[in-house]
């Protein structure tokens, strides 16, 4: 159909933000099609207007996360986010979600300098006005309906959360800020990133992403794709305020780890009035050029980094492992067959020093081993782990066995078990059924007899 | 006396409105400071609860009413009246019934009689309303969704009178025979008409002269007449 006004879209800039490039990770989760918006900057200029072009009566702005909009066709993200008009079993079916859909549009865009109200549309629409709710805030949030340049700023991307089974209401979840800004870590006031409001009493922070949810978020489940309601960690407000490391607690940290590497205890013995959790955390949390400080892996002493080369490697890191991080970013940087040379002469010297520590213990090796093991995995270095794993592995493997022919000993009698109550079942229903007929039957038996006594009646009657 | 007990006993379902989807109409008009607050509209009643609050919440705030409007909305949405009928039965005949439209929406007078089969639990409003007002080039898009309303509010009024009908019937000791009767003979002219039309008696064709009753009159009024009639309505206290 032919559209009044041509339709503009406005591009985010598709620069990545600097402090989490976790971000990106979730476009596999939804259609290639970039239905996953860009996030935007964080040092987005206070004036609006000096970076988007000026409002034009004629030219409908369309945010770029949303060109995949069109008249007559339903895309895969509206049925995913509004899945009651496709699925069978109410008679809404997607020519009414079309109808909503195409006169909510039609509506906001006789007048585009307007917003319109969801009670104005919801007047002109014939239907239940939960669904039109519903069908009104998926395009508010997507941009297609009240969007307006000097809006957009104010409404950065949206991520939806999938995994609500905690929330009990079908809509959709409010917007949520991909990118906190990453000055808000270091402030002590901490802002909710989904409702922008001041959290009081505490807040909930996700490690993963770095993200802040204010108590009432996290209750009504307002958090991202990928996220679960384990991820957050309470933190209250109240020791934010210490929570803030000084630029001295953060050079006796480094000290710390150079001397002591992975004795964290030492570590938060050094640094004073930080538990070892913290050190930890705070750690994990420095940017990369003060990770490399501690590292055994490289040989390399570069001070610096070239910014642009760490941008592009970032995505290799696997945050959920800051270990890991450390060492794919590293192996990276110093480039494949150096980090393979390292990575061998590690394991190679791990397995001498532990062939010592075999013959020098006799019985209780692998048992040392074990115990070497959780010492190591707990100082978190990776690359001794593995000849202890291969040790626990084989181990495991025959304990697995033993589970697995327990386990099928175990699934033969449930089936049989299910087998004799599905028979059970299967009777009390047959029995239900006789009951039902003998009742019609009985019911036709009184139908009869009112009949012969009308017949009796009238023959007499005559 | 012919013995209608055999076609029409129905086994009794669950209260529901007898439509596609279970919508129950909502009427409000509200008065809070000086401001008056009318509307009128379809709502969802397995919608969560935490639904009303934020519809009245959006209200409140499109229309920039003033915030005593809220709970007033959130009681008015009388969803109680509806559960409390939820779980009885009630009884389905072969049930056509007669469904008169007679509304103003701003400068569309709408009136208009039908018939509706209350057995047919895939009809649906506000297709019909959408029908309607495509057919009649009704411009105005408040009119579709006031017709859909109307018709709604009849039917839930039936369906509410279906539930007493059953109530009574099992509070009823005159045992079984007699109880299969009532439902036949409560059931009001509707019921009976049925048999009428479609007995081989008389034909399915509408007579003459009962054409006018069934054809909808639209009619387009200008302000003059809104004002002054919404001044007579202002009067008689609607």
């Amino acid at each position: 159909m032919a559209e009044k006004s041509p339709v503009k879209e406005v591009a985010f800039s598709e620069s990545i933000p600097i402090s989490n490039s976790n971000q990106l990770k979730q476009s596999p989760q939804f259609s290639a099609k970039l239905t996953t918006p860009t996030p935007p900057i964080s040092d987005i200029p206070s004036t609006p207007t000096s970076r988007l072009p000026p409002v034009d009566a004629d030219v409908i702005h369309v945010p770029s996360y949303s060109r995949w909009f069109s008249w007559d066709k339903i895309d895969s993200c509206e049925s995913r986010f509004l899945p009651e008009f496709f699925d069978g079993r109410s008679s809404k079916g997607p020519s009414l979600y079309k109808y909503y859909r195409n006169s909510i549009i039609k509506l906001f865009r006789e007048n585009p300098s307007r917003k319109i109200t969801f009670t104005e549309a919801r007047r002109n629409l014939v239907g239940d006005v939960g669904s039109i709710r519903r069908v009104f805030d998926f395009l508010d949030h997507w941009g297609l309906i009240n969007y307006s340049a000097s809006s957009a700023l104010s409404k950065p991307s949206k991520n939806t959360a999938s995994n609500n089974k905690s929330s009990d209401s079908p809509s959709l979840e409010s917007p949520s800020t991909a990118a906190p800004t990453p000055k808000q870590s270091s402030t002590s006031r901490r802002f909710c990133g989904e409702c922008k409001s001041l959290c009081t009493i505490a807040c909930f922070v996700c490690d993963k992403y770095d993200s802040t949810l204010c108590a009432r978020c996290y209750v009504r489940g307002n958090f991202r794709v990928g996220l679960s309601n384990a991820d957050f960690r309470r933190v209250e407000i109240s020791d934010e305020a210490k929570a803030d490391w000084s630029e001295k607690e953060t050079l006796l940290l480094l000290e710390a780890i150079m001397h002591y590497g992975d004795d964290w205890k030492k570590v938060a013995q050094h640094v004073g009035g930080r538990t070892e959790k913290e050190c930890v955390a705070h750690f994990v949390k420095l940017p990369f050029g003060e990770e490399y400080l501690g590292h055994p892996l490289s040989d390399d002493a570069e001070s610096g980094f070239d910014p642009n080369k760490s941008m592009r490697l970032t995505p290799l890191a696997d945050a959920s492992n800051p270990i890991m991080a450390q060492s794919a970013f590293l192996s990276a940087l110093a480039g494949v067959e150096i980090a393979e040379a390292a990575a061998q002469a590690a394991v190679n010297i791990l397995s001498k020093i532990d062939d010592t520590t075999a013959s020098r213990g006799g019985n209780g090796s692998l048992e040392r081993n074990a115990k070497q093991e959780s010492e190591i995995s707990s100082n978190g270095d990776a690359n001794q782990n593995a000849l202890e794993r291969a040790y626990a592995d084989a181990k495991s493997q025959l304990d697995k066995e033993e589970q697995d022919i327990e386990r099928a000993i175990t699934e033969i009698t449930e089936v049989q078990m299910k087998e004799i109550q599905d028979k059970i079942l299967r009777f009390e229903e047959m029995d239900l059924l006789m009951e039902k007929e003998r009742q019609q039957l009985e019911s036709m038996k009184h139908l009869l007899f009112i009949d012969q006594l009308n017949l009796s009646f009238r023959k007499n009657s005559n | 006396m012919k013995s209608l007990a055999s076609a029409s006993w129905k086994a009794p379902l669950k209260f529901r409105m007898p439509t596609a989807e279970n919508l129950i109409p909502i009427r409000l008009d509200i008065e809070v400071d000086g401001q008056r607050y009318k509307d009128a509209f379809t709502w969802n009643p397995y919608d969560p609860d935490s639904e009303v609050v934020m519809f009245a919440k959006r209200t409140v705030k499109d229309l920039k009413l003033s915030p005593g409007f809220l709970p007033q909305i959130v009681q008015s949405i009388q969803l109680a009246t509806f559960r409390s009928y939820e779980g009885q039965d009630m009884y389905v005949g072969d049930k056509i019934v007669p469904i008169k439209l007679d509304l103003r929406v701003n400068h569309t007078i709408i009136r208009d009689q039908f018939l509706w089969d209350l057995n047919n639990f895939d009809s649906d409003p506000e297709e019909f309303a959408r029908t309607l007002c495509k057919d009649l080039g009704i411009e105005d898009p408040e009119v579709g969704p006031a017709i859909s309303l109307a018709i709604r509010e009849q039917l839930y009024e039936i369906a509410i009178q279906n539930v007493t009908s059953a109530r009574e019937n099992r509070l009823n000791k005159k045992g079984r025979r007699a109880a299969e009767h009532f439902p036949i003979s409560k059931a009001s002219g509707a019921a009976l008409d049925l048999m009428k039309l479609f007995s081989f008696r008389s034909s399915v064709v509408r007579k003459r002269k009962e054409w006018d009753n069934y054809k909808p009159i639209l009619d387009l009024l200008s302000n003059e007449d809104v004002d002054a009639l919404e001044a007579k309505e202002e009067r008689s206290g609607l």
